[in-house]
């Protein structure tokens, strides 16, 4: 039984990371309807700034993961001021497309760095022994890794709900003309949506970094795994984003857990995130909180 | 009235069957022609080495691949992200057969012809459950379905036993009328197959433009509430688009497969979907012409930046390997940049020289 509740508790620390990365993804989505193929890279991006900052700036862990996402904050705005706004207009097809050719680059120029090919890990600040009780155990990398999720999807949540910008962020992803004309701007809103979009995904990755290593491919392929969490949780709820991530994890750490060597499967927690996802868009494609749009074409 | 075969200025057309017309004047008609005899004859003159000649049999498999691509996302609208996965579909299709009954087994050496027709059929039959959330959902969705039908593939091959874990499964030489087809004339053999199936496919899609099932393709893109109005039937009208361009990627599948006498996972991977994208938007979504297009310049562009990568790693010896990196920045660029300031591709500024030189000297 503590088998389980081990697998519940790694379950729920992999879930509120991918509910972290989830939300960025669905903010853009919310509010430009774009999908940013290049989350994952962003991702990568966000762990290895706060790596480098580390390890090769020597600062401090805490104040190299503020600047780390800081800096993503600024770069994913620069990235919507540069590729996407003169992009507003044109057919939502090929601005996706767009975000297909900046994974493209992103991975290019992270190629370019020692971080393309090898394997890096963050030096140990917390304390190595894990926390345990009743037989089930928690890394202190998990548990302040959960705990700083939590904080900061209890921050957006916040700023969501009562921030003025919050509100017109909202506004925007609700109606873009009627937003417009109550004097909000459009395109400021959408920067700002890659800028808060980046800034989580530079946390998600810089948590994801400190529990498995700094592996690129791991990491974008993190930023893959966001779409069955977004579709399951519905595309447009920052909700069930949060939902379908932690039910994700769960799902993973089981299926890892209990199918992983039985009947020759192995590696099923990589899979089985997209079977979901396809048996999903046959059956709910709005998931579990997504607006369902009547118009049935 | 007696058409002006040779025409100008505006297109003046009196009957839709004139302005159906695959050629629309004599020029257009001779150019093809010229440019079609120039692909067959000129192998026979100039002996390219092997490794030029597989770079051009590439580039046309890429052709075959790209209509395929260019159906479901130029004409049809709809983003597929795994069309490299449907092109592997072909490809373990012909593997299945040799794992099943030996690599010289005579259904995959002398029946050929019927494989690649065979692995079409399984493209088609992936694309086509793929492509069935379209019956509920708008285009965004399936583009996701699209990119987890590719992870997914790429597990199934990764870890059955049955394809070697995505190792290479080898496929014997074929035969053709003279006997085996030896090492020599491998790629001179399959170009000229290629060749052909490149004309016979392109002449397929041209003509389904000209049917009401290939319009109904363009009617669902440009807007899917008037074309339900008009009787179609958008949801199924995509899942066909995708069955489509299954179609044409399982044979650009068995094409390859049958080219390096092998299949392995790492030609069909996410990386190789969004060079499939890139070449159909640099040649020109929705247009004939930037399917040959777009293949033949993203394979240049490969080259130089494989001279470009050896060349840079004489001068800086790095450990890391250069093209590993220009490879994606390049292809990404080209495809931004495509996107920002040609969305319509090179087959437009090919559309600009015609229009130029026909009206020269006068402006239109």
């Amino acid at each position: 039984m503590s088998y389980f509740f081990q697998l519940v508790v790694s379950g729920i620390v992999v879930g509120s990371i991918y509910a972290l990365s989830a939300l960025g993804f669905v903010l853009i989505y919310k509010s430009s309807r774009v999908l940013n193929i290049a989350h994952g890279q962003i991702i990568a991006a966000g762990a290895f700034i706060t790596y480098a900052l580390t390890v090769w700036a020597g600062l401090s862990i805490y104040l190299s993961f503020l600047l780390s996402i800081l800096i993503t904050f600024f770069l994913a705005m620069s990235v919507e001021r540069i590729f996407l706004r003169r992009l507003i207009g044109e057919p939502i097809i090929s601005v996706i497309m767009v975000t297909i050719g900046l994974m493209s680059i992103i991975d290019g120029l992270v190629y370019l760095t020692p971080f393309g090919t090898e394997n890096f890990s963050f030096p140990e600040f917390l304390p190595k022994t894990p926390i345990s009780f009743g037989g089930v155990s928690i890394s202190w990398t998990q548990l302040v890794g959960v705990i700083i999720t939590t904080m900061l999807i209890g921050g957006f949540s916040w700023f969501f709900k009562r921030s003025t910008i919050g509100v017109s962020m909202r506004a925007v992803s609700d109606d873009q003309l009627a937003s417009m004309s109550v004097g909000i701007s459009v395109p400021k809103v959408f920067g700002l949506a890659w800028a808060t979009a980046g800034l989580s995904a530079a946390a998600a990755g810089s948590i994801i970094g400190n529990i498995t290593g700094l592996n690129f491919d791991t990491l974008h392929a993190f930023g893959i795994t966001v779409f069955p969490v977004v579709i399951l949780g519905g595309l447009d709820s920052i909700i069930g984003a949060v939902v379908a991530g932690i039910i994700m994890g769960l799902i993973q750490q089981f299926a890892a857990g209990y199918l992983d060597g039985h009947w020759g499967l192995y590696g099923t927690a990589d899979v089985l995130p997209y079977i979901i996802l396809l048996i999903i868009l046959l059956f709910k494609p709005h998931g579990l909180f997504g607006i369902h749009e009547i118009e049935r074409v | 009235m007696s058409a002006n075969r040779w025409f100008a200025t505006g297109n003046f057309f009196s009957t839709y069957k004139e302005e159906q017309r695959i050629f629309q004047t004599n020029l257009d008609r001779m150019v093809f022609v010229l440019f079609l005899t120039a692909l067959f004859v000129w192998p026979l003159f100039f002996k390219l080495s092997n490794k030029y000649m597989l770079v051009i049999d590439n580039i046309l498999i890429a052709v075959v691949a790209v209509y395929g691509l260019n159906l479901v996302t130029g004409y049809a609208g709809l983003i597929s992200i795994g069309h490299a996965a449907f092109v592997g579909v072909g490809a373990y299709t012909l593997a299945t057969f040799s794992q099943l009954l030996g690599d010289r087994h005579v259904v995959i050496t002398h029946a050929w012809p019927l494989m690649i027709l065979l692995s079409g059929g399984m493209g088609a039959a992936f694309g086509a459950f793929v492509g069935l959330p379209a019956m509920r959902i708008k285009h965004l969705y399936l583009a996701i379905a699209t990119l987890s039908f590719q992870m997914i593939f790429q597990w199934v091959i990764n870890s059955m036993r049955f394809f070697d874990q995505g190792q290479t499964v080898y496929v014997g030489r074929i035969y053709w009328l003279t006997g085996m087809v030896g090492r020599k004339e491998h790629y001179f053999f399959w170009y000229y197959v290629i060749l052909v199936i490149v004309v016979l496919l392109g002449f397929g899609v041209r003509n389904l433009m000209r049917t009401r099932y290939g319009r109904c393709l363009i009617a669902v893109r440009d807007n899917d509430r008037a074309a339900d109005a008009m009787g179609m039937h958008p949801g199924l009208t995509k899942v066909y688009a995708f069955a489509l361009a299954g179609f044409f990627a399982g044979v650009a599948g068995a094409l390859h497969a049958y080219l390096y006498r092998g299949v392995g996972i790492e030609s069909f991977t996410l990386h190789q979907s969004i060079t499939y994208l890139a070449m159909a938007i640099v040649g020109g979504l929705g247009t004939l012409p930037g399917a040959f297009l777009g293949p033949a310049a993203i394979y240049m562009l490969e080259l130089q930046v494989e001279h470009l990568a050896e060349y840079a790693g004489t001068i800086f010896t790095g450990t890391m390997n250069l093209a590993t990196a220009l490879k994606p920045l390049t292809f990404g660029l080209v495809i931004v940049l495509f996107l920002m300031f040609e969305p319509r591709g090179i087959a437009n500024w090919w559309r600009i020289v015609r229009s130029y030189t026909k009206l020269w000297p006068f402006r239109y």
